[in-house]
C-alpha cells in the first residue's frame, strides 16, 4: 500500500543499483559495455513538449474524410534526372544487412514498397533481396566499403554518404563476431568470427573541399541521376550543414542522440551527440542562413514512434522522418513471445536490448537460421504496413486540424511549448504566453 | 605507347563530365586505349568506367583517378591526388610518380603501382588485390587492411599495417613503428617470387631484402587481458 510519506530509497543517488552494475560489470568484461536499440535516458527533451494549436474560429481545419492533405516529398527535385519521389515524408532508416536478418529485410522492403517510401542498405552492401523488395531503395556509402562496387551504386535510387549516426556520433559500426554469418562476412570481406569494428572516418576523404570532390565522383558513377544524402551524428549542427550545402547534397540526414542501433558503445549512447528536436531547429536555421532551406532536404531521425513526433518535426522545419526502433518494433521486437529466450538472454520483453548478440528471441536482429525462421515475413510485412498506414494517418491529422492541405505546409506557428527547455531549444513560444509576454504587462 | 585506335581526349576546353561519358562511349563502341592531354590534376577524370579499356594519363590527376572502376588499365605519367584507384573491382592501374594521401582505398581487386612514393594511409581498407609501392608509404598505410597483398620497397612511417584483419604487407625498408596487430612471418614457398617478378614487371628496383608482415590476429576478438592492445583498438 502506498503511503503519503513514502521513503525515499536508501540507497545514494551516485552509487544507485544501476552505477553499481555497471561497475560491476566492467569489472568483468574489461571493456566498455555494447549493446543495441538506443539510449536509456528519460531526461532528454522531446517532442512530448511540443503541443499543436488547431484550427478554431480564426483558422478553418480541413474535413478530415473529404479534403485532400498532401504527403509527398521529392528529394533532389530540379537538381538530378530520377528525383526521389516518397509518397509519404517517411524513410526508412539505414539499417546494416548482418544487423538484421534477410527475413527483416525483405519485410521492410514490402511494407515500404506498398507505402511508396523507400528502405536503406546501411553497412554491408546491398542485400540481392533487399533490391528485389525494395521499389526505392537507398545505398550508403559509408567509410568501411563493405561490399561497395559502382554496380550496385548504379541500381541504387539513392546514395546516402554516412557520417556518423546518432548512436555513436563520431565512432564506427560494431558487429561482435557472435553474430557474423558465413553470408554476413563473405559480403564485408571480412574472416568469419571477428568483432568488427568499422572505421569511422572515410579512408580518401577529410576535409570540406575532398567531400565536394567525393560527390562529384559519386555523381560521375551514377550519371547524375539520382539524389545524394549526407547522414550525421547530431552533433555540430551548423558547420556540418555549412560544409554539406558546399559539398552540394541534396539533403542532409541528422541522426539525434535517441537514434537506434544494433550495438553500440553504452557510454556513447547516453553521452554523446544532441537530441533530436535540438537538431531540427538548429539544422532548419543553419539552412536558411545558407539560403538552401527549399533546395537541400532535411531528414531527421532518433527516438520518432508516432505521428505526432513526426508532424512535430515536420512542423520545427524538417521535410521527412526517418525511421528505424519503430519499424523494427512493428516487426515484432519486444513482442511477448518466447518468453523463455529474452529470459535466456536475462531480459524481458519491452527491456529487451540484445541485438548486438545476434539471439535476437523473435528473429530479427540475428543469423541464426532457427531464430530467423521466427519472424513470418509476410506477416510481418503487414503489421510494418499498417504501422505505416497509422502513422501517416496521425501526421495528416495534425495537418489537416491545423488547416493545412499539404503535410509540408506545416510549420513552428501551429505549436506551442509545455516546457521552458523546449521553448528556448525551438524558439516556439511557451502555451499561455501568446507571444512570449505575460498578458498583465499590457495593462 | 598511343596508336592509332587510341582516342585523344583534351581536358583543357570540357567539363569532367564529358570526359568521363567521352571515355565511357569509348569502351563500349570498343575503343582499346584512349590518351587524356592536359589533365592538369583535374579530379575524377575516367571514374565508373565498367568495361575494359586503356587509359594513358598525360600529366599529373587529382583526386579519385580511375574511382570505382572495373576492368580498366591505366598509366598515369606523372602523380597523383588522393584515393588513385579508389574500389578498383579488376584491372591495373601505374602511377609513374607519387600518389598523395590513401593510394587504392578500398580496392576489392586489380593492382595498383605507385613507382614513386604513397602518402599517408596508402592501402588502407584494402579487400583484395594487389598495391606496390616503389619508394617509401606514409602514416598508418595498410590501416584495417582486409586481404590483398600490400608491397612498399623503400621505408614505412607509424602505424604500418594497423589493425589489420587479414593479407601480406611485404615491406623492403623500416618501418618507424608498427601498427596494432601486426607481426613477421615467414614466407611461403613462391611468395617472394612473385613479389620480385612484380616489381620486375614494372622495372622497379627490388630493395635487397623483404620481410613479410601479416596480421598477428590479437585484435579479432576483444580479450581482456591484452588491455595494451585493445586500448587503442576497440
Ligand atoms: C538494427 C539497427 C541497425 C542499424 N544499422 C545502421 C547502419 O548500418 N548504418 C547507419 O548509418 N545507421 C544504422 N542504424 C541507425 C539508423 O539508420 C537510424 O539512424 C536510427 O535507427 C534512427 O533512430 P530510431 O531508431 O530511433 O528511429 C541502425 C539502427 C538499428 C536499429
Ligand atoms: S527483441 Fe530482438 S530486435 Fe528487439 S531489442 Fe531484443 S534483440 Fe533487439
Amino acid at each position: 500500500m502506498s503511503s503519503a510519506f513514502e521513503r525515499p530509497p536508501a540507497y545514494s543517488g551516485i552509487w544507485h543499483p544501476d552505477a553499481i552494475e555497471e561497475i560491476q560489470e566492467k569489472a568483468e568484461l574489461g571493456r566498455y559495455q555494447i549493446r543495441g536499440q538506443a539510449t536509456k535516458r528519460h531526461n532528454l527533451p522531446s517532442f512530448d513538449d511540443l503541443v499543436f494549436t488547431p484550427a478554431g474560429l480564426s483558422r478553418m481545419p480541413l474535413e478530415g474524410y473529404r479534403e485532400r492533405c498532401d504527403t509527398e516529398v521529392v528529394i533532389g527535385e530540379g537538381r538530378v534526372s530520377r528525383p526521389l519521389v516518397l509518397e509519404r515524408p517517411i524513410m526508412i532508416a539505414g539499417m546494416s544487412f548482418g544487423a538484421l536478418s534477410v527475413n527483416a529485410k525483405r519485410a521492410l522492403g514490402i511494407a515500404a514498397t506498398r507505402c511508396g517510401i523507400s528502405t536503406c542498405t546501411g553497412e554491408g552492401g546491398m542485400h540481392p533481396e533487399e533490391r528485389e523488395h525494395s521499389s526505392k531503395l537507398v545505398m550508403q556509402y559509408l567509410p568501411s566499403r563493405y561490399g561497395m562496387n559502382p554496380y550496385d551504386l548504379k541500381k541504387a535510387d539513392m546514395i546516402e554518404i554516412g557520417a556518423g549516426q546518432g548512436a555513436k556520433p563520431g565512432t564506427g559500426g560494431v558487429l561482435l563476431g557472435l553474430k557474423m554469418s558465413e553470408e554476413v562476412a563473405k559480403m564485408r570481406d571480412l574472416p568469419m568470427g571477428v568483432d568488427q569494428r568499422s572505421g569511422c572516418r572515410h579512408p580518401d576523404w577529410m576535409g570540406a573541399d575532398d567531400l565536394y570532390m567525393k560527390l562529384e565522383q559519386i555523381r560521375e558513377v551514377t550519371n547524375y541521376e539520382v539524389p545524394i544524402s549526407i547522414k550525421v551524428g547530431a552533433a555540430r549542427i551548423a558547420n556540418d550543414v555549412r560544409i554539406a550545402c558546399k559539398a552540394d547534397v541534396d539533403a542532409i540526414v541528422f541522426d539525434g542522440m535517441e537514434g537506434g542501433t544494433a550495438a553500440s558503445p553504452t557510454i556513447q549512447l547516453d553521452h554523446a551527440g544532441i537530441p533530436t528536436i535540438a537538431a531540427i531547429a538548429e539544422a532548419v536555421e543553419a539552412l536558411h542562413d545558407m539560403g538552401k532551406q527549399d533546395e537541400i532536404k532535411l531528414i531527421v531521425g532518433g527516438g520518432i514512434k508516432n505521428g505526432a513526433d513526426a508532424a512535430k518535426a515536420i512542423a520545427l522545419g524538417a521535410d521527412v522522418v526517418y525511421l528505424g526502433t519503430a519499424p523494427i518494433i512493428a516487426l515484432n521486437c519486444h513482442a511477448p513471445i518466447y518468453i523463455e529466450d529474452y529470459e535466456r538472454l536475462g531480459t524481458t520483453p519491452y527491456e529487451c536490448q540484445h541485438c548486438h548478440t545476434g539471439l535476437c528471441p523473435v528473429g530479427i536482429t540475428t543469423q541464426l537460421p532457427k531464430l530467423m525462421a521466427r519472424l513470418d515475413v509476410d506477416e510481418a510485412a503487414d503489421r510494418v504496413t499498417n504501422f505505416l498506414n497509422a502513422m501517416t494517418m496521425e501526421i495528416q491529422l495534425f495537418a489537416r486540424s491545423c488547416g493545412k492541405n499539404k503535410v509540408a505546409d506545416l510549420d513552428p506557428n501551429d505549436m506551442r511549448s509545455l516546457t521552458q527547455d523546449v521553448a528556448m531549444m525551438t524558439g516556439i513560444p511557451m502555451v499561455g504566453l501568446n507571444g512570449r509576454q505575460p498578458w498583465w504587462t499590457k495593462f | 605507347m598511343a596508336n592509332v585506335e587510341t582516342l585523344v581526349i583534351d581536358c583543357l576546353d570540357k567539363p569532367t563530365r564529358d570526359i568521363n561519358n567521352l571515355i565511357r562511349q569509348a569502351a563500349d563502341d570498343g575503343v582499346p586505349a584512349v590518351e587524356i592531354l592536359n589533365t592538369r590534376a583535374r579530379h575524377n577524370i575516367g571514374v565508373g568506367i565498367l568495361k575494359p579499356i586503356h587509359l594513358i594519363y598525360r600529366g599529373h590527376v587529382g583526386y579519385y583517378t580511375v574511382g570505382l572502376c572495373d576492368g580498366v588499365t591505366a598509366e598515369i605519367h606523372g602523380s597523383s591526388g588522393w584515393g588513385v584507384g579508389d574500389n578498383l573491382l579488376a584491372g591495373e592501374v601505374v602511377v609513374e610518380g607519387n600518389a598523395a594521401s590513401s593510394a587504392a582505398p578500398s580496392i576489392r581487386g586489380g593492382s595498383i603501382v605507385v613507382k614513386g612514393n604513397a602518402g599517408p594511409r596508402a592501402g588502407i581498407y584494402l579487400k583484395s588485390g594487389d598495391l606496390t609501392v616503389g619508394g617509401d608509404a606514409g602514416y598508418m598505410s595498410g590501416f584495417m587492411m582486409q586481404n590483398g597483398r600490400m608491397i612498399v620497397c623503400g621505408n614505412a612511417a607509424k602505424g604500418l599495417g594497423d589493425s589489420m584483419y587479414q593479407g601480406q604487407i611485404w615491406l623492403g625498408g623500416k618501418a618507424e613503428e608498427m601498427g596494432s596487430g601486426v607481426t613477421e612471418a615467414d614466407a611461403e614457398p613462391g611468395e617472394l617470387d612473385a613479389v620480385l617478378e612484380t616489381l620486375e614487371r614494372h622495372q622497379i628496383k627490388a630493395p635487397k631484402a623483404f620481410r613479410k608482415l601479416q596480421s598477428d590476429r590479437s585484435l579479432w576478438n576483444f580479450n581482456k587481458h591484452d588491455f595494451a592492445a585493445w586500448k587503442d583498438a576497440l
